[in-house]
């Protein structure tokens, strides 16, 4: 799979590319924002990782440039920390948004949510576990499973991720729309209380528990 | 300088156009009179002829004066050759229509073109009567110029006491203009060199001068107050996180030290990652406080469904605080809205309800109450915990406060900085307080106007 790295740090985008590398994707490195639109408008990337602050043009211009003509998933990297910063970039036209410092593991699964396919259905299935996306209701190998909206809609993330790590922060983005890093195990109460359910008379875990990472909902091949 | 001048110039213009109207009435008075007797005259010669006429005449001039004492009517009537009849004014001549004639000082008329040293100004009217008599009245001018000269005299003294006024007046009004000035750019040089805390100071009259310095003085103080915030976090950060800092350092010497096997790296570097998330996670809460306190956040405030907003804290929280063996309750008043922030209202709350969440024992009951009275719109997050210490509580809103008793738990010490931060930027009065037992903190919002 290859992706577009635009990042003027040497260092950090060495590092990238050799850990994009070893979980199988071909990472392109531009190091000026005028290169990386170059590129990125010649070629066809699965989905491109933009600094906010480049020399040539600046991260934010480039996406509004590339929006024009290209539906490339942006994700972009930034130490601009702020809410107004995080709000612009996604209106520029990107779809995710990471602060530096961050670890390579959240960026890993970001660009894994990015990068699956998109099937606009009313249905998800993984594995046994089947989702009404319409009637928002759930059942694994056929029996019907009660959840409260909050659970559906993180089982219907996790469901859209499925065989995939989604981590905490992005759980706390998509899901409850948190921008903010919680002292608490937010997450974890949570997810312990969809597992409950999903489980419930079922021997098989569905939802992983990846250390270090998230959580992975997995359909047994 | 210039105005004095425009000043001066202006009050001349007025004074002359005054005296020019004075000096004109005057000689429309002179003249009438000089006419009535032209005509008392004229009317004594058609009653009783010539002789009446010259009777009139030595009337009108009266007793016979003395000699070298100027008379101030002139009188002169004259037969058809020119011969001169009766009057005071012999030798002139026979000019018709209002003219001036020179009187030497004997008292005889000068021929026009004829030079004379003193004498007087006669302003008059020579007119033709009956048989081709000729009779002229005519007053001495020397009145006239006199009234004017003195009240050109006035007019000049008037005129100097004008500019004098305008000179003073000036010089001290220019005065008093640099000394404010002065006293300004003194002020501002003492904040260049390094005193902020230097002011301007007032007049305490209310003046224009006031106002400025006053809203100088405004712009000067919200200065300091971000100058004193900026170095408050230089030095929060300086201090507090050599602490975490020098504590990462001694385990990743000692794992060199001692480590032998990648297990015991592997947990040396791990810990040490989670001291590094530990200084980010208070990087950011700093980052956010200072973000929130400059105010630049205020632009984006919009209508919050704070009903919501405390209803999605609860059903975050909920969860959590059970799986901690706390309750967590909620009772909240329904369609409730405030004028803020969304995000950093729930952060602030979610602060809240994360410090009672940590800070309280299993069992506890944490309470989230929303309610409204007649101005203000109250949340309440209570819980019966141990409570903040009397002595502390005016404290802990401060950055990287940290309770005596809880210095040793996880925690930076920035949370109630960030909310105290975050009700200051919404007008938000933060009330903490004794729940005996526990705490109790109040956010109190002001209503804002329906729309």
């Amino acid at each position: 799979m290859r992706l577009l790295l635009i990042e003027d740090d040497a260092e950090l985008a060495a590092s990238l590319v050799e850990q994009f590398r070893d979980h199988g994707y071909t990472v392109t490195r531009a190091a000026d924002g005028s290169l990386g639109l170059e590129l990125a408008l010649a070629e066809d990337f699965r989905a491109l990782i933009v600094d906010r602050m480049l020399p040539g043009m600046d991260g934010l211009a480039l996406v509004k440039t590339l929006r024009s003509s290209k539906a490339t998933p942006v994700i972009y990297l930034t130490t601009m920390s702020g809410i107004d910063d995080r709000v612009q970039g996604l209106e520029a036209g990107g779809d995710d948004y990471l602060v530096k410092p961050f670890a390579f593991a959240e960026l890993l699964a970001r660009v894994r949510a990015l990068t699956r396919r998109s099937e606009t259905s009313t249905k998800l299935a993984v594995g046994a576990i089947e989702l009404d996306l319409i009637h928002r209701t759930v059942t694994r190998e056929g029996l019907a499973i009660d959840l409260v909206p909050q659970e559906f809609k993180l089982l219907e993330y996790l469901a859209q991720n499925a065989n995939r790590a989604v981590t905490r922060k992005m759980l706390l983005e998509k899901v409850w729309d948190i921008h903010f890093e919680p002292n608490t195990n937010v997450v974890e109460s949570h997810v312990s209380r969809l597992r409950a359910r999903l489980n419930e008379g079922f021997a098989r875990d569905a939802i992983e528990t990846v250390r270090g990472v998230g959580y992975k909902l997995v359909a047994p091949n | 300088m210039l105005f004095v001048g425009l000043f001066t110039v202006g009050i001349a213009a007025l004074l002359a156009v005054i005296l020019w109207i004075v000096t004109d009435a005057q000689r429309a008075a002179l003249t009438h009179d000089n006419d009535e007797d032209i005509d008392s005259i004229i009317v004594g010669y058609r009653q009783e002829g010539i002789d009446e006429a010259g009777e009139v005449v030595r009337q009108l001039l009266g007793e016979p004066r003395r000699a070298g004492v100027r008379p101030t009517t002139y009188l002169q009537i004259k037969d058809a050759a020119g011969a001169d009849l009766v009057g005071n004014l012999p030798d002139l001549e026979r000019r018709l229509g209002e003219f001036s004639v020179r009187v030497d000082e004997k008292g005889r008329a000068v021929p026009s073109g004829g030079a004379a040293a003193g004498g007087a100004l006669v302003l008059g009217k020579g007119v033709v009567f009956g048989q081709r008599y000729y009779v002229f009245v005519g007053r001495d001018t020397a009145q006239l110029t006199a009234a004017r000269d003195r009240i050109v005299d006035a007019f000049l003294w008037i005129l100097f006491g004008a500019v004098v006024v305008a000179c003073v007046g000036g010089t001290l009004l220019a005065q008093r203009l640099t000394r404010r000035v002065d006293l300004i750019s003194r002020t501002c040089e003492g904040i260049v060199e390094g005193r902020f805390d230097a002011r301007i100071p007032l007049q305490g009259r209310g003046h224009e001068w006031d106002r400025l310095s006053l809203a100088i003085n405004e712009m000067l103080g919200r200065i300091s107050a971000l100058l004193a915030n900026l170095q408050q976090v230089s030095s929060d950060v300086a201090h507090d996180l050599r602490t975490p800092l020098t504590r990462m350092r001694n385990r990743l010497e000692e794992a060199k030290a001692r480590s032998v096997t990648t297990a015991e790296y592997s947990s040396a570097v791990s810990r040490a990652i989670e001291d590094t998330d530990q200084l980010l996670a208070m990087f950011s809460a700093l980052l956010r406080i200072s973000q929130v306190e400059s105010g630049t956040r205020l632009a984006g405030f919009a209508t919050v469904e704070i009903t919501e907003l405390l209803r999605k804290a609860y059903e975050l929280y909920r969860p959590v605080a059970e799986d901690n063996g706390q309750k967590l309750v909620a009772s909240l008043q329904d369609g409730l809205t405030v004028s803020g922030d969304a995000e950093l209202l729930l952060q602030m709350f979610s602060n809240l309800i994360e410090n009672a969440i940590c800070h309280t024992p299993r069992g506890s009951l944490i309470r989230i109450d929303l309610g409204s009275r007649k101005d203000f719109i109250t949340a309440t997050i209570a819980d019966d915990g141990p409570g903040i210490p009397a002595a502390e509580i005016d404290k802990v809103t401060r950055r990287f406060y940290r309770l005596s008793r809880s210095r040793s738990e996880p925690g930076h010490g920035l949370g109630l900085a960030l909310v105290a931060a975050t009700s200051q930027l919404h007008g938000a009065r933060l009330g903490l307080g004794d729940a005996k037992p526990g705490l109790r903190v109040e956010i109190a919002f002001e209503r804002h106007a329906e729309r």
